[in-house]
C-alpha cells in the first residue's frame, strides 16, 4: 500500500507487537498469559503486516508451505511431549524429565516453557491462517 | 507388564501424530500407506488390551501424574474395548478400500488433507469412547464433529457443501445442548468424572428432581441429533449420500455409534440404574426407537436414488439400537452393544458395495441399475448378503438382535412391540430386496450387457469382501460375543 | 420469582441459551444462524463462570504469598471455559469458511433458497 502514514506506523509498531507476544507467551508459566494469548497476540501482528503491505508483499515473506510447515511440526512435537508426560504418569513410570528450576525464573516448570512456545506458534499461524481464509475463500 | 494398560492411550496418540505429519509428504501413496499403517497398528494394540481386560478386568487409567478427580481419567473396560477394535478394524478396512477409489470423488491436492481428517475423526471417536471426564468427551466430540463435516465437504461440489453446512449447524445445536447438559451435571455436583458424579448424585438426587430430568432431556436431545433418533434425524440422508463412498460408509458405521456409546455411558454410569428408572427417559427412547424404525424404513422406500435408501434404512437401525436400550433390561442393553457391532459391519459393507456400483456405472438411481447384476456378479453378491442381514435371515447379524429383541420384548411382557419388530423387517425386505432382485434377473435389460464387463479387480473387492466374512463371523459366533458383553454385568 | 431474580446469572444465561438456541433454529440466514450458535456457546460459558465465582474471593493467581484454598475464587470452570472458547472460534471459523463458499456456488446465504434451488 502507497498511504505513507500507515506504513511508518505499521513499521514501528510491528515489532513491539511482536515482542509483547512473545514477552506473554515466555512468562506463561509464571503470570497470566501463555501460548494462546501471546500466539493471539503474534497472530494480530501477522495480520495488520498483511493489511498494511498487501497480499502480495507478504505473500512472499510468509509463505503458505513455510508456515504449514511450522504448523505441523508444532503440533506433532506437542503431541509427542504430551504423549511421554501421560504415559509415564499414567503408567507409574517415572521416565526422566526436565529439572523444573527455581519458581519465578524464566527456565523453570519442566515441560511447560517448551509446550507455551509450540502453543504459541501453532496458534498465531492458525491466526493468520483464518484471516487467509476469509480474505481468499480458501488457503 | 504395566505398559499394556496404556496401549488404548498409546493408539488415540499414534493416530492423531500420524495425522500430523500427513500434510508434509508430498507424495499421496506414502499418506495411503500411512493411514493403513496406523490404523493396524491402533489394531493390534486394542486385541491386545481387548486381550488384558478379559483376563484382568477392567480398569482406570489415569492420564498424566494426577489421579482422579483432578486428573482425567480412561476407563477401559470390555465393551470399551471390544468398541475399539470394532471402530480400528472397520476404519482400516474403509480406508484400504479407499485407497483404490479415492481420486475418483477426491481432488488429487486433497487426498493428505482427507485421510489427515479420517485419523483426526477415528482418534476423537475412541477418545468418546474410552474417556471417563465429561468435558474431555466433549471437546472429543467437537473435534469428531469438525472432521465428520470436513469429510464432507471435501468433496466441493454444490450439493456437499450444502449438506456439509446443514449437517453443522445440526451438530453444533446438539453439541451446544450436551456442553449445557455438562454444564448442569457440574453445578449439581462439583465434578466432572464419571465415576464422581455417579457417587455424589446417588446421595443427591432427591434434592434435584427437576435439574435431573432437564439435565437428561438436554443429553437426549443433544446426542440424539448427532446420532441420527427419528425426527432428528433430517441432516442424515443428505449427508451421507452426498459425500465420497469412503466417508458416507464411516459416517454411518462409526461416527453415530460413538455418540449412543457415549448416551449409554451418562445414562449408566453417570445416572445409574435407580435414577433413570425414576424418569420417563427410557420410555421415550422406547418410543422414538419403534418410530424410527417404521418411519425410517417407510422413508426409504420411497427414495430413488440407491445411495439415500441406504442412508435412511441408517435411520431404522439407529432405531434398532434405541429401542434395544429403551427396553431398560440387561439383555436390552447388551443387545444395543451387539446391534451397533453388526449394524457398523453391515452398513460399511454396504454402503461399499454400492459406491463401487455407482463409480463403475455412473449410475445413482435404482430404476436404471436393473442388470446390474450382469455387469459386476461379485459387488451385487455381496451387496445382497449384507442386505439379507439386515432385512433378518438366520445365521446373519440382523437376525440374532432382532430375535432376542423379539424375546426380550416378550420378556418385559409388551407383546405388541414385537409386531413393531416384524413390521420393519417386512419393510427392509421391501425396499433391499428388488435392488438385487432386479439387478440379476432383468432379462431385456441384462440380455444387452456383457458379463462381467464392469467388475472391479480382485484386490479391490477384497476389502469388501473381509467385511462380509467378519459379518458372517459376528453372526455365526453371535453366542460368543454376547457372553462376552454380558460379563461386565457380573 | 424470587429465586430467579437472586440467581440472576443462572437465569440469565438460561435466557441467552434459549434466544441462541431460537436464532439458530429458526432464521434462515446463515450470518444469523452463526450468531445464534456463538450466543448460545457464550451463555454456557457464563453460567459454568459464574458457577465457579465466589462473591468477594481474590482471582486464582498467587502474588506474592499463598493466603488459603479458601480465599481464592474455583479456577476449574474458568479454565473448561478457556478450551471451550477455543473449541467455539474453530466452529466458527470452519462455519463461516462454509458460508463463504456457500456464497461462491450459489450467490446467495439465505438457507431456505439454497434448499430451494437444490432440488433442480
Amino acid at each position: 500500500m502507497k498511504d505513507k502514514i500507515l506504513n511508518t506506523v505499521g513499521k514501528n509498531l510491528i515489532p513491539f507487537i511482536q515482542i509483547f507476544g512473545l514477552y506473554v507467551i515466555f512468562h506463561g508459566h509464571l503470570s497470566p498469559g501463555g501460548g494462546f494469548a501471546g500466539g493471539t497476540i503474534i497472530g494480530v501482528s501477522f495480520i495488520l503486516y498483511r493489511i498494511i503491505f498487501g497480499k502480495e508483499f507478504v505473500q512472499n515473506k510468509l509463505r503458505f508451505s513455510l508456515l504449514i510447515r511450522f504448523l505441523t511440526i508444532g503440533v506433532f512435537i506437542y503431541g509427542v511431549m504430551k504423549g511421554y508426560i501421560f504415559i509415564s504418569g499414567g503408567s507409574d513410570l517415572h521416565w526422566a524429565t526436565p529439572p523444573l528450576g527455581i519458581p519465578g525464573s524464566i527456565i523453570s516448570g519442566g515441560f511447560l516453557l517448551p509446550l507455551n512456545i509450540i502453543v504459541g506458534t501453532v496458534v498465531s499461524v492458525t491466526m493468520y491462517f483464518f484471516y487467509c481464509l476469509f480474505e481468499e475463500g480458501e488457503i | 507388564m504395566t505398559i499394556i494398560k496404556s496401549f488404548p492411550l498409546i493408539g488415540v496418540l499414534i493416530l492423531f501424530l500420524i495425522a500430523f505429519i500427513m500434510p508434509l509428504i508430498k507424495k499421496n501413496s506414502v499418506v495411503k500407506f500411512l493411514s493403513i499403517a496406523s490404523f493396524s497398528t491402533c489394531l493390534v494394540l486394542f486385541v491386545v488390551s481387548l486381550n488384558y481386560v478379559i483376563h484382568n478386568g477392567s480398569y482406570f487409567y489415569k492420564i498424566g501424574h494426577f489421579v482422579a478427580p483432578y486428573g482425567i481419567e480412561f476407563s477401559i473396560g470390555i465393551i470399551e474395548c471390544i468398541m475399539a477394535v470394532l471402530f480400528a478394524f472397520i476404519s482400516l478396512i474403509i480406508s484400504w478400500y479407499s485407497c483404490y477409489s479415492i481420486e475418483h470423488d477426491v481432488n488429487e491436492s486433497k487426498v493428505p488433507l482427507y485421510y489427515l481428517l479420517i485419523n483426526i475423526l477415528v482418534g476423537s471417536l475412541l477418545g468418546i469412547i474410552f474417556s471417563n471426564d465429561m468435558f474431555n468427551v466433549y471437546v472429543f466430540i467437537e473435534i469428531s464433529n469438525l472432521a465428520s463435516c470436513g469429510i464432507v465437504v471435501v468433496k466441493d461440489k454444490k450439493e456437499n457443501i450444502r449438506a456439509g453446512i446443514k449437517y453443522l449447524i445440526l451438530s453444533c445445536l446438539g453439541s451446544g445442548l450436551v456442553l449445557m447438559g455438562i454444564a448442569f451435571l457440574y453445578s449439581m455436583t462439583g465434578h466432572l468424572n464419571m465415576t464422581f458424579i455417579h457417587e455424589n448424585l446417588i446421595n443427591s438426587y432427591m434434592n434435584y428432581p427437576q435439574a435431573i430430568i432437564i439435565t437428561l432431556g438436554l443429553f437426549t436431545v443433544g446426542i440424539g441429533v448427532k446420532s441420527a433418533l427419528f425426527p432428528l434425524h433430517t441432516w442424515l440422508p443428505d449427508a451421507h449420500s452426498n459425500a465420497p463412498t469412503s466417508s458416507s460408509a464411516m459416517l454411518s458405521s462409526l461416527v453415530l455409534k460413538a455418540y449412543i456409546i457415549f448416551l449409554i455411558k451418562v445414562l449408566y454410569r453417570v445416572m445409574g440404574n435407580e435414577i433413570i428408572s425414576e424418569t420417563p427417559i427410557l420410555f421415550v427412547l422406547l418410543a422414538l426407537g419403534s418410530l424410527g424404525m417404521i418411519m425410517g424404513s417407510v422413508l426409504a422406500i420411497f427414495q430413488k436414488n440407491l445411495k439415500r435408501i441406504i442412508a435412511y434404512s441408517s435411520v431404522a437401525q439407529i432405531g434398532y439400537i434405541y429401542f434395544a436400550i429403551g427396553l431398560g433390561t440387561e439383555l436390552g442393553f447388551v443387545i444395543a452393544i451387539y446391534h451397533i457391532i453388526g449394524h457398523a459391519i453391515t452398513k460399511s459393507a454396504l454402503f461399499l458395495c454400492s459406491g463401487s456400483i455407482i463409480e463403475k456405472t455412473g449410475i445413482k438411481e435404482i430404476a436404471n441399475l436393473k442388470g446390474v447384476g450382469k455387469e459386476m456378479p461379485y459387488t451385487l453378491s455381496l451387496f445382497l448378503i449384507s442386505s439379507l442381514s439386515l432385512v433378518g435371515i438366520p445365521l446373519l447379524p440382523g437376525f440374532v438382535s432382532k430375535w432376542y429383541l423379539a424375546i426380550e420384548s416378550i420378556g418385559v411382557n409388551k407383546l405388541y412391540l414385537i409386531v413393531i419388530i416384524l413390521v420393519s423387517s417386512l419393510l427392509n425386505a421391501v425396499y433391499y430386496l428388488p435392488i438385487s432382485i432386479h439387478g440379476f434377473f432383468n432379462e431385456e435389460q441384462s440380455s444387452s450387457k456383457l458379463y462381467k464387463s464392469k467388475e472391479k479387480s480382485v484386490k479391490e473387492l477384497m476389502p469388501i469382501t473381509i467385511l462380509v466374512i467378519a459379518m458372517l463371523y459376528v453372526g455365526v459366533n453371535s453366542e460368543g460375543i454376547i457372553n462376552l458383553i454380558k460379563t461386565t454385568f457380573v | 420469582m424470587e429465586r430467579l431474580l437472586t440467581n440472576y446469572y443462572e437465569t440469565s444465561s438460561i435466557i441467552l441459551f434459549g434466544i441462541g438456541f431460537a436464532t439458530l433454529l429458526l432464521h434462515s440466514n446463515l450470518i444469523k444462524k452463526i450468531i445464534g450458535m456463538n450466543i448460545m456457546d457464550t451463555s454456557v460459558i457464563l453460567f459454568l463462570i459464574a458457577k465457579g465465582y465466589i462473591h468477594g474471593k481474590a482471582s486464582p493467581i498467587v502474588v506474592g504469598e499463598f493466603k488459603g484454598v479458601s480465599e481464592y475464587v474455583n479456577p476449574i470452570p474458568t479454565s473448561l471455559m478457556l478450551t471451550g472458547i477455543v473449541v467455539a472460534v474453530s466452529t466458527t471459523a470452519f462455519a463461516l469458511a462454509l458460508t463463504i463458499k456457500m456464497y461462491e456456488k450459489y450467490g446467495t446465504i439465505e438457507l431456505d433458497e439454497i434448499l430451494e434451488k437444490g432440488d433442480e
